[in-house]
C-alpha cells in the first residue's frame, strides 16, 4: 500500500473516533451541570436569563444541542473560557506554545538520556552500571510526579537557590530587559530571546525550563531506558551481530552502527506512546511550576467548572494524541521495512 | 484401563479425590511458579514491600488507634495548632496542616491506597475480561462496536480522561475511583481480546466445541482462563499505577477533603508549608515532613507492585519459563 493512500485512510478513520470523543465529552459536560451557568451573573433578570437559554439553544433536545455545538466547533467557535477571559480558541493558542515548549524539551531530554542509558545498561548487562540504571528506571515509573516536582523545588530552589521556580521568566528581569518588546518568532521563549539577541533573558528563560522539564521527562526517561535496554539485549543476541563481530569490526561500531539502529525501532513506538503520558504529566507539572500552559489552564478550568474550556482542552489533547500516534506508525514503517502499512 | 486404581471409600474422599486429582497439575504449576519467583531477588523485594504495606493496612486500628467517638477512621485526628516537627509531643512523624497527625495518615493511608487499587483494578479487569472476551470470541459487529468504543477511550491520555470524568462528579474518593475505572477497562479489553483471538484457534478449544459444549461454556471455561496471563501481569503493575494516578488526581483537588488520610491529598495539604518556616518551641523549622513522608509511601507502594509485576511476567511468560 502506498504511503499517501495509507495516510488518507488513517485520517479518515480518525473522523469517527474524534466524533465519538466529542459525543463522549459533550455528554459529560451536560451531566456535569447547567452549561448556561457560565454566562449568567447574579445581576441578570429572568428575561435576560431566558435570552441566554434561547441564544445557546439550551431549551432544545440534547441531540440538537450537540449538533449546534459540533457545528460551532467545526466553524471555529469553541465557546468562551471564563478562566482565561478569552474565547477558548484564543486561550488554546496562547497556552499551547508554552506546553509545546515544555513537552518538546522534555521528550528531547528523555530520548537522549533514555537511549544512552538503555544502551549502556544493555552493553554492560549485570554490571553495576546496569543495576544502577535499572533501579533508576524503576523509580522513574514509580515516583509521583508532583512529589518529585516538590522535592526538586525544595532542593534546588529553596535550599541551594540555584534555580528559579514558577512562570517562564523572572518578572523583574523580564520587564528590565524589555521583555514585552520582544518579537515572538516561535513562541518558545528561550528561542525567541536568542533570536532577539537578548542574552540575559535567554539565560533566564533556560533556567526556568530546567526544573519543569526534568520533572516531566523523568518518567519518560525511565520508560525509554527500559524498552531500549530490552530491545538492545534482544538484538545483541541475533546472528547478524555475531557476523559483524566475526568480520572483525570493533565493538564500538557493532554497537553503534549495527545493534543500536535496529534496537531503536521498538523504542520509537514507545516514545510516541509516552507522549500521551507527557501531556497528562504536563497537567501536574504546569500546575506546580505555575507554567502558563494548557495543563494549568485546564486544572483551573476544572476546579471552576468552566465547561467550554474543559471541552476544548480534552478535544485538543485527543486530536494531538491521535495525530502523534499516526506519525509514530508511519515512522515505524519507515524504520522497519518489514512492517507493511495496511 | 483404570483396572489397578483402587475404588475410593467414604463419601468425603469420593467427593474430594477427583478434585484433588484434577487440581494436582495446577498445584504443581503453582509450586513451580513460587520456585521461579524465589530466584528473582527484585520480585521478592517487591513482595516484601507489598506485604509490609498490607500489614500496615490490616493492623491500622492497632498501629494508629482511632480516637474515641470518631466514626470515620480516614478523618485524621487534629489539634488545630501550627505544625510540629517529627518527634514533638509524641507525634512520631510530626503534624501537618490543621495539626493533623502525619503518622496516623501514613498508616490509614495504606488502607485507602489498597482500597483504591484493588477496587479499581478488580472492576476494570472484570469489565475488560468480559467485554474483551466477547469481542474476541464472537467477532463481527459486536467486536467492531466494542473496539471502536475502546478506540475512543484510548484516544484521550489517561490522566486527562480521568480528569474530565472526575470533573463532572463531586469531589470524593469514590468518584476518583469511578473515573479511574472508566480509564482503565479499555486496555484490558484490548489485551484479553487479542489473547482470545489466538487461543480460540487451539485444538483443545475445537475439541471442547466438538463434544457439544455451549458457546458460553467454551468461552469462559476453556478460552478465557488461558487468555489471562498477560492481563494478570499488567493488572499487578496497575495496582501500583492506579494509586499513582489517584494520588495525582487527589493532589490536583478532585479527591476527598483536606485532612483525609489519603497520601496524595496529604502531599497537597502539606505543600503550602513546604517552602516556608514554622516556629515550634522557639526553634525555626522548615516543614519538610508533611510532604516527604506521604510521597515516600506512594513511591514505595507503586515500586512494590511494579517489582512484583515484573517478577510475575518472568514467571508467567512461557517463553521465559523452562
Amino acid at each position: 500500500m502506498k504511503m499517501g493512500a495509507y495516510i488518507v485512510r488513517r485520517l479518515l478513520l480518525l473522523i469517527p473516533v474524534l466524533l465519538g470523543v466529542s459525543i463522549f465529552i459533550f455528554t459529560l459536560t451536560r451531566v456535569g451541570g447547567d452549561p448556561a451557568a457560565a454566562y449568567i451573573s447574579e445581576r441578570m433578570n429572568e428575561q435576560q436569563i431566558a435570552a441566554i437559554y434561547e441564544r445557546f439553544h439550551l431549551n432544545d433536545p440534547i441531540y440538537v444541542q450537540y449538533w449546534y455545538w459540533l457545528s460551532g466547533i467545526l466553524q471555529g467557535d469553541w465557546g468562551y473560557s471564563r478562566v482565561a477571559r478569552a474565547p477558548v480558541t484564543t486561550a488554546i493558542q496562547t497556552y499551547f506554545t508554552a506546553t509545546f515548549e515544555l513537552t518538546l524539551i522534555s521528550i528531547f531530554i528523555a530520548v537522549v538520556v533514555g537511549i544512552g542509558l538503555g544502551t549502556v545498561s544493555a552493553v554492560r548487562k549485570d554490571k553495576p552500571v546496569d543495576h544502577a540504571t535499572r533501579i533508576m528506571a524503576l523509580s522513574g515509573v514509580s515516583l509521583p510526579i508532583f512529589w518529585l516536582a516538590l522535592m526538586l523545588q525544595y532542593v534546588f530552589y529553596f535550599q541551594l537557590r540555584w534555580l528559579p521556580v514558577g512562570q517562564r521568566y523572572s518578572t523583574e528581569l523580564y520587564l528590565a530587559q524589555g521583555g514585552p518588546m520582544l518579537h515572538h518568532y516561535t513562541g518558545f521563549y528561550f528561542l525567541d530571546c536568542l533570536l532577539n539577541g537578548n542574552f540575559p533573558l535567554f539565560g533566564d528563560a533556560l533556567l526556568h525550563l530546567v526544573l519543569p522539564s526534568i520533572t516531566l521527562s523523568f518518567g519518560t526517561i525511565a520508560i525509554i531506558t527500559r524498552i531500549m535496554r530490552s530491545s538492545m539485549l534482544e538484538v545483541m543476541g541475533l546472528d547478524y551481530i555475531k557476523t559483524a563481530r566475526s568480520k572483525g569490526l570493533s565493538e564500538r561500531v557493532v554497537i553503534r552502527k549495527h545493534a543500536r539502529k535496529n534496537a531503536l525501532i521498538p523504542t520509537t513506538t514507545v516514545v510516541g506512546l509516552s507522549f500521551g503520558g507527557l501531556l497528562g504529566g504536563a497537567v501536574l507539572t504546569e500546575t506546580i511550576f505555575a507554567w502558563p500552559g494548557l495543563g494549568r489552564w485546564s486544572t483551573a478550568a476544572i476546579l471552576q467548572n468552566d465547561w467550554a474550556s474543559i471541552l476544548g482542552f480534552v478535544l485538543v489533547v485527543a486530536i494531538i494524541y491521535v495525530l502523534v500516534n499516526l506519525v509514530v506508525d508511519l515512522l515505524y514503517a519507515y524504520l522497519d521495512p518489514r512492517v507493511r502499512l495496511g | 484401563m483404570n483396572g489397578e486404581e483402587k475404588p475410593v471409600r467414604g463419601w468425603g474422599k469420593r467427593f474430594f479425590e477427583p478434585i484433588k486429582k484434577s487440581m494436582a497439575p495446577r498445584i504443581r504449576e503453582l509450586r513451580f511458579s513460587f520456585f521461579l519467583m524465589r530466584k528473582s531477588l527484585l520480585a521478592i523485594v517487591g513482595l516484601a514491600i507489598v506485604l509490609v504495606i498490607l500489614i500496615l493496612a490490616v493492623f491500622a486500628p492497632v498501629l494508629a488507634p482511632v480516637p474515641e467517638g470518631q466514626r470515620d477512621p480516614l478523618y485524621m485526628p487534629r489539634d488545630f495548632q501550627s505544625p510540629k516537627p517529627p518527634g514533638a509531643e509524641g507525634f512520631i512523624l510530626g503534624t501537618g496542616h490543621l495539626g493533623v497527625d502525619i503518622y496516623y495518615g501514613i498508616i490509614w493511608g495504606s488502607r485507602t491506597s489498597i482500597y483504591i487499587a484493588v477496587f479499581v483494578v478488580l472492576v476494570a479487569s472484570i469489565l475488560g475480561i468480559v467485554l474483551g472476551a466477547i469481542a474476541g470470541y464472537y467477532g463481527g459487529a459486536v467486536d467492531e462496536l466494542l473496539m471502536r468504543i475502546t478506540d475512543i477511550f484510548l484516544s484521550i491520555p489517561g490522566l486527562v480522561l480521568a480528569m474530565a470524568v472526575a470533573a463532572v462528579l463531586s469531589r470524593s474518593l469514590e468518584n476518583i475511583m469511578l473515573a479511574l475505572i472508566v480509564v482503565w477497562w479499555p486496555p484490558y479489553a484490548r489485551i484479553v481480546r487479542g489473547q482470545v483471538l489466538s487461543i480460540k484457534e487451539n485444538t483443545y478449544v475445537e475439541a471442547a466445541r466438538a463434544v457439544g459444549s455451549k458457546k458460553s461454556r467454551v468461552l469462559f471455561r476453556h478460552v478465557v482462563p488461558n487468555s489471562l496471563a498477560p492481563m494478570l501481569v499488567s493488572a499487578t503493575m496497575d495496582l501500583g499505577v492506579v494509586v499513582l494516578v489517584a494520588a495525582g488526581l487527589s493532589y490536583i483537588g478532585f479527591g476527598p477533603p483536606t485532612g483525609t488520610a489519603e497520601w496524595g491529598k496529604m502531599v497537597s495539604d502539606g505543600q503550602q508549608y513546604f517552602l516556608s518556616t514554622v516556629i515550634y518551641d522557639g526553634v525555626e523549622y522548615n516543614p519538610w515532613w508533611m510532604v516527604t513522608f506521604p510521597g515516600l509511601m506512594i513511591f514505595m507502594f507503586v515500586m512494590g507492585f511494579n517489582l512484583l509485576g515484573d517478577g510475575l511476567r518472568d514467571i508467567l511468560d512461557p517463553r521465559l519459563r523452562r
